[in-house]
């Protein structure tokens, strides 16, 4: 939970954990996207 | 033996930087004086950010490329600047948010820093929407290369609002007023993210060559042949 105290912002980390986390999985679905397409049109050829 | 790509270099060496640059944002990195550690967000937004714009710009200069020339490579390119970009573009948006929540209370505002990403997002997603309900290929390529230059429109508003308008977010920061040790992850992260960025859209365009050649099955004299 993040906590504002005289105009200070306490706290955070949840928010810094899951920013990070999204940003790594999002890459990760796109790219096993795009590898598991071209895999898929590599085995049709 | 199988040639490895070019650009799976370019990749790797991107994630090492990302790790390297992420590891000193949420470990070395001093606390914000005023934001705390909820500011280390700002080491994978504002490069998330970044390349978001350099992807949409690539895309504007590969659409008018691929009008001028009509060649198959650049509007494959175009789509993997674009779908890319698009990536980048919502991540910012959900790291974004997070940030917000933390630091404004609010998950969302329709603030014209905030009301433009949308935007910019919303009108790379019409391209590649429009380009799904276009059969024919050569029309599919120049509708798309036309829709992309009027939608990058929106991309300098983008990052010249802050100044030019009132807005609740921060405008850019100047790295002489900043910490080395925050300028440090932020370029480094930024490096990292373009690095697998051009990965991600070479592997998208060669995705989309192949497509195309599937299409075009019947007609083996118009292919072009895919160089790794």
């Amino acid at each position: 939970m993040t906590e504002i105290t005289e105009g200070v912002v306490t706290g955070g980390w949840p928010n810094v954990i899951a920013a990070y986390t999204i940003t790594a999985a999002g890459l990760l679905v796109y790219a096993w996207s795009l590898v598991s397409r071209l895999r898929r049109f590599e085995e049709k050829e | 033996m199988k040639k490895f790509a070019w650009e799976h270099w370019v990749g790797i060496l991107g994630l090492a930087l990302l790790f390297v640059g992420s590891y000193v944002g949420l470990v070395v990195a001093p606390p914000e004086r005023y934001m705390g550690d909820v500011q280390r967000i700002m080491y994978v937004h504002v490069p998330s950010a970044w390349t978001a714009m350099v992807c949409y710009t690539a895309a504007f200069v590969a659409a008018i490329v691929s009008l001028w020339t009509g060649r198959r490579r650049w509007d494959a390119a175009l789509v993997g600047m674009i779908e890319t970009g698009m990536v980048f573009n919502a991540l910012l948006l959900c790291q974004g948010s997070l940030w917000g929540r933390a630091t404004w209370g609010v998950w969302w505002d329709w603030d014209v820093r905030l009301t433009t990403s949308l935007v910019m997002l919303l009108l790379f997603t019409g391209v590649l929407a429009l380009r799904s309900f276009v059969e024919d290929a050569e029309q599919r390529a120049s509708w798309s290369a036309i829709a992309a230059i009027v939608s990058y429109v929106d991309v300098p508003l983008v990052y010249f609002c802050v100044r030019w308008w009132r807005s609740l977010h921060q405008v850019q920061s100047s790295p002489e007023t900043v910490d080395p040790l925050m300028v440090f992850p932020l370029r480094t992260n930024a490096i990292a993210l373009v690095l697998v960025a051009i990965w991600l859209i070479a592997r998208r365009a060669r995705l989309e060559l192949r497509r195309r050649q599937h299409e075009e099955v019947g007609e083996p004299e118009r292919r072009e042949p895919i160089h790794d």
